[in-house]
């Protein structure tokens, strides 16, 4: 009795060491793992990781282990790719491939978990403390302890879906898990768990998140910083985040809903007693729908910025660009039927939410004209960010007018759930915000590290995704017009073999640019010398980020800025103003306040992982102290007085000055 | 929690202020939790379920008292939070114990109304529309139970606060908490209660 | 000593008149609803529509004597701004989901 308390259901049996494919993925996890841990004991960096970077609460430092979470996750989420369209590839006709179906099952669902939860999230989130509060002059966000429990949060969340490819099995029931697949019924296994808790944990952690970042937005801008006056990103990031706080609700409730089917027996999503399944696909895409402008909106005002920037340019039609930003942010919430229109609501319902959707392309037009607009005239640096920005132009334009036929209901009869649905999805997250993100990071990447990315590399590996996407997703939506549907294991007809060993091409493709992005990586760190920003602004940017140095101080303003127009640091570069403005090193500096590193957030995050693992697999004793851990160490927290500093102003006047120098 | 200090040492009021809105934001994040749960309910109430209905087993009375017993208690809360920005510790811990004992109260009566439900055969695996009830009432009682607590936390903590605005800021947040409660409570003895038992 | 007045939290000013005020009227408000529906007195739509308002109005005293909302101050006009976005989303959740849910159990059921 006790025992079962304590290990609940999980056994030894759990460890798939009959399964070679998943057996090697965990060696190799776990080899990696090892390694990366006796790196750190061999260089003796324990102290320096703790101190530095577990128990930061610096943005900066948060941005940066934000992007190794998501660098990291892509790896994991693109070895399912692989593994999914080699078996595509082969099993036509009587082949069964390599993969069995239960395997397959949960490849795909996997994919789509980490792709969205684990890799596009994180790199925004990455991106959005790199950026936002240097952008508007604050000094950090406006929660820093929460932004560590955020992160930390998100990479529990991450740790136990990858806890899922060791010990025991992941979900088969897609990204989404519908009832009544998801139901303990039919799912009777720790799976569908798995994949609840991930997300419940990560969830948490980007709930935070949107409310640090909207408060921070709202209340922490500079003097004279007027909400017309903000960079559009932040404008963009607001948007964004204003999404999470109202759609995440939804997420929390709806897999809490199907937790309580699964662990109490109760009956919302089952198929008897009264329960609704459609409830759930109902929810989930209320949520679900919000959830892909929230990853889009950011990728925007990326592409905003650097179109700005690279045509050496004002950004065409500020006004109406934040218009649009708003507009599509409310529209997302009134489109989500668009998800099941062939689930029988009916033709009025269709009707109102496929003319909804076809209205979402309207601001998002005025957008891409107004990106064009910027260009015009402009004079066009073709670095690596406006490369991307290029590709995102025509890659984001053809999956937007796929997705407009998409939402022609008697179309979507023919298309929903078919190959050309997965080409079209795909189509917008990659080609607008994967490719949004890969562009901001090399621009922003100096300003968090230090140095640039090579130059060489990046065109290659740019070259190499952009060409593999379109040879892995062109033929998918030939295949989908045919007839296709997602999630095949294997299929009958051989005469789609070509085109989905096509699409096998394409994904090599990708992978070889995954590779050269590492390999720049690699490069860049080992010439960093020669790639190093000592001006803090390498690009000749318009927005106040680039006002300080790269790295940016562990304080980043030691005057915090006022600014009378938009793009302040650009009309002040280029009006030469000499009188008015105080040299460095007679400025009068202060001491400045700043918040203490702690280790509350790592260990809230660790227990709710805990907690999480535990209730998957029925451990109660496990789980309530899991539970207790997070509970204390929270209400600890709040007794504690010791949670600030100030940096002195010798200090500061000092940090200041090296950067004088070095930028001379 | 991020300060920007002026060359006036201990100005607080813009972070103070900055911290109470992100509390804020948070309360309409559980709006929308509470909006879903709402929504589910209907849907699954549509009238046509099979087996026991709450109306068989909902004693008005009961409700009634709850309701009181919460509304005091937001009243209560209110009278510390006044005590609080007059400096009287004393009677702010009093009024908090007050309140704790009203929402305990509450408490009290809506588990031994579950005990009732579920011995009486109306239990939450029984079919949806049990499922939904007790899962938006025990939502709701989950978060006066977490405010129960946070009270209790308060109680010990207030003394220890030497800083008199962090008081403020943080029996401001537990306030917002616990008024938002009640709210939801007036929708809650509407929608589920009142219109049940029809 | 930092008073009350300084910092902004978006709540009104404090006072026990106001309290009170709301203690009153949703004490009242309370007694109405339940009055309503355990004396039977009435046809079931107008039951209906009695508590439904009482819960609209009780829910506007709530906030204006309980929680303070206003729109005097800066952060009282953020509050209220936040406010109104998550009741515009929440009414569309709401509304939109009982209209899907019904066509759908309406076309499903045959």
């Amino acid at each position: 009795m006790f025992e079962h308390l304590l290990f609940g259901n999980l056994t030894l049996n759990a460890i798939p060491f009959d399964v070679p494919i998943i057996m090697g993925a965990d060696i190799f996890m776990i080899a990696t793992f090892l390694l990366v841990i006796f790196l750190i004991t061999f260089y003796r960096k324990w102290p320096y990781m703790w101190h530095e970077w577990v128990t930061s609460v610096d943005h900066k430092k948060i941005g940066i282990m934000y992007l190794i979470l998501a660098g990291v996750m892509l790896l994991r989420g693109f070895s399912d790719v692989v593994l999914m369209r080699s078996q595509q590839a082969v099993a036509a006709g009587h082949s069964a491939g390599f993969l069995p179906p239960e395997h397959f099952d949960q490849i795909f669902s996997a994919h789509g978990v980490i792709m969205i939860f684990f890799v596009a999230m994180p790199f925004m989130f990455a991106l959005l403390n790199i950026a936002v509060p240097l952008q508007i002059g604050a000094r950090d966000v406006a929660y820093p302890y929460l932004n560590s429990l955020s992160f930390w949060m998100t990479f529990a969340g991450a740790m136990l879906c990858n806890a899922s490819l060791l010990i025991g099995k992941f979900s088969a029931a897609g990204w989404l898990a519908y009832p009544p697949l998801s139901e303990w019924y039919y799912s009777p296994t720790e799976g569908v768990d798995y994949y609840i808790w991930s997300l419940q944990i990560a969830g948490v952690g980007t709930l935070l998140a949107g409310i640090n970042f909207v408060a921070t937005i709202i209340k922490m801008r500079c003097k004279g910083m007027t909400l017309m006056k903000m960079p559009i990103f932040v404008w963009s990031a607001l948007c964004s985040m204003i999404l999470v706080i109202l759609a995440f609700p939804v997420l929390t409730v709806t897999l809490a809903l199907l937790t309580l089917d699964r662990l109490l027996g109760m009956h919302f999503f089952t198929d008897f007693a009264g329960g609704n399944n459609m409830m759930y696909i109902n929810l989930i895409w209320v949520w679900g729908h919000p959830e892909v402008y929230i990853l889009i909106l950011p990728a925007f005002g990326i592409f905003s910025e650097i179109v700005a920037t690279f045509s050496q340019k004002k950004l065409f039609g500020y006004t109406t660009m934040v218009w649009a930003i708003a507009i599509i942010a409310f529209l997302s919430f009134v489109v989500w039927l668009h998800h099941f229109f062939t689930m029988g609501a009916g033709a009025d319902v269709n009707a109102f939410f496929g003319i909804a959707t076809m209205v979402i392309a309207i601001p998002t037009g005025v957008k891409i004209f107004n990106w064009l607009f910027t260009m015009y005239k402009g004079r066009i640096i073709l670095a690596t960010p406006m490369l991307w920005v290029a590709a995102f132009f025509t890659t984001f334009a053809i999956g937007g007018m796929t997705g407009v036929m998409l939402a022609i209901p008697p179309v979507d009869f023919e298309l929903h759930n078919s190959l050309f649905l997965v080409a079209h999805f795909h189509n917008v997250l990659i080609g607008g915000t994967l490719f949004g993100f890969f562009a901001g990071i090399i621009y922003w990447f100096p300003k968090a590290f230090g140095f640039r990315l090579d130059e060489k590399w990046g065109i290659g590996s740019f070259v190499f995704w952009v060409i593999g996407f379109y040879i892995a997703f062109m033929p998918l939506y030939v295949l989908g017009l045919n007839g296709v549907t997602r999630r095949l294991d294997h299929y009958a007809n051989t005469q789609y073999q070509p085109y989905f060993i096509t699409a096998a091409i394409g994904a090599a493709c990708v992978l070889i640019g995954i590779i050269l992005q590492i390999i720049q990586l690699y490069v860049s760190i080992k010439n960093r010398e020669a790639l190093r920003d000592r001006t803090g602004d390498p690009w000749n940017g318009r927005t106040l980020e680039w006002s300080v140095s790269s790295p940016a101080p562990l304080y980043n303003f030691a005057v915090l800025p006022t600014v009378e127009t938009l793009d302040q640091f650009w009309v002040n570069k280029h009006q030469h103003h000499t009188e008015g403005t105080v040299h460095p090193k007679d400025i009068h500096y202060h001491p400045i306040h700043l918040p203490k590193n702690t280790a509350a957030g790592f260990i809230i995050a660790m227990f709710s992982g805990i907690t999480g693992f535990a209730l998957i697999w029925h451990m109660w004793i496990p789980g309530i102290i899991g539970l207790l851990g997070v509970l204390i160490t929270w209400i600890a927290r709040t007794f504690s007085t010791d949670t600030d500093f100030y940096i002195d102003a010798e200090t500061v006047r000092k940090t200041e000055l090296a950067h004088i120098k070095e930028k001379v | 929690m991020h300060r920007e200090i002026t060359a006036v040492e201990g100005h607080y009021a813009e972070s103070d202020s900055t911290d109470v809105f992100g509390f804020w934001l948070y309360i309409m994040t559980d709006c929308i939790l509470f909006g879903c749960l709402f929504a589910t309910f209907v849907v699954l109430n549509d009238g046509n379920a099979t087996g026991p209905l709450l109306k068989n087993y909902v004693d008005l009375k009961t409700v009634l008292s709850e309701t009181f017993f919460l509304l005091a208690s937001n009243f209560t809360f209110c009278l510390a939070m006044l005590n609080l920005y007059h400096r009287k510790l004393l009677k702010v811990q009093a009024w908090l114990i007050v309140t704790f004992l009203l929402g305990a109260s509450f408490i009290f009566l809506e588990l031994r109304e579950f005990i009732t439900f579920a011995k009486a055969g109306f239990a939450w695996n029984i079919n949806a529309h049990a499922s939904s009830f007790f899962t938006l009432v025990g939502t709701h009682g989950l978060h006066v139970s977490c405010g129960l607590f946070w009270i209790l936390i308060m109680i010990i903590q207030l003394p220890l606060i030497k800083a008199a605005h962090i008081a403020e800021r943080r029996m401001t947040y537990l306030g917002l908490f616990w008024n938002f409660l009640d709210i939801v409570w007036v929708f809650v003895f509407t929608v589920v209660y009142l219109t049940g038992a029809m | 000593m930092i008073h009350q007045e300084e910092v902004d939290y978006g709540t009104g000013q404090k006072k026990l008149g106001i309290y009170l005020l709301g203690l009153v009227s949703c004490s009242l408000l309370t007694l109405l609803s339940f009055w309503v529906v355990m004396s039977e007195r009435l046809a079931k739509w107008e039951i209906f529509v009695i508590i439904y308002l009482s819960a609209l109005v009780q829910f506007f005293v709530q906030l204006i004597c309980f929680l303070r909302l206003n729109t005097q101050t800066e952060q009282g006009r953020n509050n209220v701004i936040s406010f109104v976005f998550t009741a515009v989303i929440l009414t569309s959740l709401f509304i939109g989901s009982l209209w899907i849910m019904w066509n759908l159990n309406y076309n499903m059921q045959h």
